[in-house]
């Protein structure tokens, strides 16, 4: 028997009489008793600390959007939500000349006359730019992370390399996005601009319905023209592909994580009744979905919101274009390029509703993402 | 033998997704060895003694080293975890012990989900209002940039990583552990501390551990709160070096000196989250093994 470090059962009539609100005891029962007391101090300390740790959550949330609201309250005012589907982003007035409707200058006493364009802002590009990207990421990512998290789990401690390969990718996890962001300007940019780019360009723009990717039209001098969009390796395609390495580890090590929890006698009966390999795989992808729904959600949050690599290789253009070889600007590398430099008023207010807007779409993201995985997993089960 | 040809093609199937698994597991590694590699080569022929003592000198030619940044990463990713740690820990136990509570747990839960999910640089701007404008304000000086806004940033980070991690992880301990523990008189904080905390401790450390190793890599957070310096500071109320700003200044800037600094400045930060990552590794596995001996 060990020493008694756990509450002494008291006993049974102090029991029938409602022992735990006794407070005087017995002269051979107080230190029992002072013992009984400490601990149900113990229990209550533990309890409201963490009460307070778990109100603490609910208010950083309330803080954030509280927070974001009061702050971007003045774009909010003035676009409404307009700002959703404009697709303007002028940070500062600009004069322009005008134009007549034949797109011909118009002179009056020798000069341009020209006009003046306030300051406009509409989010539409970034939330495209954001959704693009974050979409091909995970089509990459999530299909790969799981064959790998289940090749982890089934196949590498057969084989003794469970150990090895599990650190290596929880050390990927661990790679801040930092990094991939200046390999991926140093080198993917580079490989993309002159090997990958060119090769996809011999590939797929002889086919008639595939021109879209290679081209876009421009109005220049009042005409539109289509011209060929310069291939700088900084695009939409290399932000999505470096998205998509950057969520692989979290991905998969978290899976790996989920599914190394299932009970083996839930595999072994499945092989029991004569499934497959991949059969019990499948099963034990049912056992762990609620875990798996974490983890892939964990990616898209990561996809949707990662800022620095994006920002970095994706190029920083505010334009919508249906070409995945185009500049693009995702919100996150809005808010990082604009948000230092922006001057009080309504230019920082603008980008304040557009990380307003971020942290929704993150929140429905989660939500989508939850009853995505949850009805596919369901539908395997028949 | 009606069903043999349906056998055939599921056992195929079967070694076909097998197949699949191995390659998706080789291509991550390979990656990884791709990535690291690269980063690691060029780093160490552009590392120094000198960038590891030495601070900026302001002369692009010489640019000296990043000591303060260095520094500054240590302080920051301590001040953060300092607060991050419990609280995370807390709630985590929270979540996973206190389940029928209120009812709350669920939502609590989903915000968790939702906080994990909020993007980083959405908590640098909020650090920026939170902390940056209102100190600007109360002290009324210019703009109030620190260190302790980039940690409270970050901290932010961590918390809701922490809980969730934590909680999926004493989730795994079985129910019967705890109810064992508490039909033999033990409380519940006996029983959370003493049976299911160390039931689940080397999950709970990889969270935390996770957690540190991502936000000492940040640098969206800090971008608006801790702004970063060139100086040697350990004042957290001043404007704050951080071996990330500090890198993603010079890589994305025009000189070719300090590009070569943030290939070593990315170089020390794997270095130190490698180190970070195996001693928390080894640690979690000699408990694992004690527990197993106990």
């Amino acid at each position: 028997m060990t020493p008694s470090s756990v509450a002494t059962p008291p006993a049974p009539e102090a029991n029938a009489s409602g022992w735990s609100r006794e407070s005087g005891q017995a002269p051979p029962e107080s230190s029992a008793g002072a013992t009984l007391r400490r601990a149900k101090l113990g229990d209550a300390l533990l309890g409201w600390a963490c009460r307070l740790s778990a109100a603490l959550i609910a208010l950083m949330l309330i803080s954030l959007i509280v927070v974001l609201v009061h702050s971007a309250w003045p774009a909010i005012r003035q676009f409404g939500p307009g700002f959703l589907v404009s697709s303007e982003w002028r940070a500062n007035e600009i004069e322009r000349p005008v134009r007549d409707a034949a797109g011909k200058l118009i002179l009056r006493d020798g000069e341009t006359v020209m006009e003046t364009l306030p300051p406009a802002f509409g989010a539409l590009p970034v939330i495209w730019g954001t959704a693009v990207s974050s979409a091909i990421a995970l089509l990459i990512a999530v299909p790969i992370s799981l064959s790998a998290a289940i090749f982890l789990v089934r196949v590498a401690p057969k084989l003794k390399i469970a150990g090895a390969a599990s650190f290596l990718i929880e050390f990927l996890a661990a790679v801040p996005s930092l990094a991939f962001g200046v390999w991926a300007l140093f080198v993917l940019a580079p490989i993309f601009q002159t090997y990958v780019g060119p090769f996809l360009y011999r590939i797929f723009e002889p086919i008639p319905g595939l021109r879209w990717m290679f081209y876009e039209s421009v109005t220049v001098a009042g005409r539109t023209i289509e011209r060929p969009i310069p291939l700088t390796g900084r695009d939409l395609f290399t932000g999505s592909l470096i998205l998509a390495i950057m969520i692989l580890p979290i991905v998969t090590s978290v899976s790996r994580d989920v599914l190394r929890a299932v009970p083996r006698t839930q595999i072994e009966g499945t092989l029991a009744l004569g499934a497959t390999w991949w059969q019990s795989c499948i099963a034990m992808l049912r056992y762990g979905r609620s875990g798996l729904m974490g983890a892939i959600m964990l990616g898209l949050a990561r996809a949707a919101g990662e800022t620095m690599a994006v920002t970095m290789v994706i190029g920083n253009n505010n334009q919508i274009s249906p070409s995945p070889f185009a500049p693009a600007q995702t919100m996150a590398s809005v808010l990082a390029n604009e948000f230092g430099e922006a001057s009080e008023g309504l230019h920082r207010a603008a980008l304040l509703y557009v990380a307003l807007i971020l942290l929704t779409m993150s929140l429905i993201f989660n939500v989508i993402a939850r009853r995505l995985v949850i009805g596919r997993l369901a539908s395997v089960s028949h | 033998m009606t069903g043999s040809f349906a056998e055939f093609r599921r056992r195929t199937f079967s070694s076909i997704m097998f197949g699949l698994c191995a390659g998706g597991a080789a291509l991550i590694i390979s990656i990884l060895l791709l990535v690291i590699g690269y980063l690691v080569w060029i780093g160490v022929s552009s590392l120094s003694w000198e960038f590891l003592t030495a601070v900026p000198t302001g002369d692009v030619a010489n640019p000296g080293g990043m000591r303060h940044a260095i520094d500054g990463t240590i302080i920051l990713v301590a001040l953060a975890s300092l607060v991050g740690v419990p609280i995370g820990v807390l709630a985590g136990i929270y979540l996973s012990e206190y389940p029928t509570e209120y009812a709350v747990t669920g939502p609590l839960r989903f915000i968790a989900d939702v906080l994990t999910g909020v993007p980083s640089i959405v908590v640098g701007i909020l650090g920026y209002e939170l902390f940056v404008v209102p100190v600007s304000r109360w002290t009324q000086s210019t703009i109030s940039y620190s260190g302790y806004a980039g940690a409270a940033a970050l901290a932010f980070i961590m918390i809701p990583i922490v809980a969730r991690t934590t909680e999926e992880m004493l989730r795994l301990v079985p129910k019967n552990y705890r109810e064992g523990s508490l039909a033999l008189g033990a409380t519940r904080a006996q029983t959370i501390f003493r049976v299911v905390l160390p039931g689940a401790f080397g999950g709970v450390a990889t969270g935390i551990m996770l957690a540190m190793g991502r936000i000492a890599g940040e640098t969206a957070p800090l971008l608006f709160t801790a702004l970063g310096s060139r100086l040697l500071t350990h004042n957290p109320a001043e404007p704050f070096p951080s071996l990330t700003l500090q890198i993603y200044t010079y890589a994305t800037g025009p000189y070719p000196e300090q590009k070569r600094l943030a290939w070593a400045g990315i170089l020390v930060l794997l270095a130190m989250l490698f180190v970070v990552n195996l001693s928390i590794r080894l640690i979690a596995a000699r408990h694992a093994r004690t527990r197993v001996g106990a």
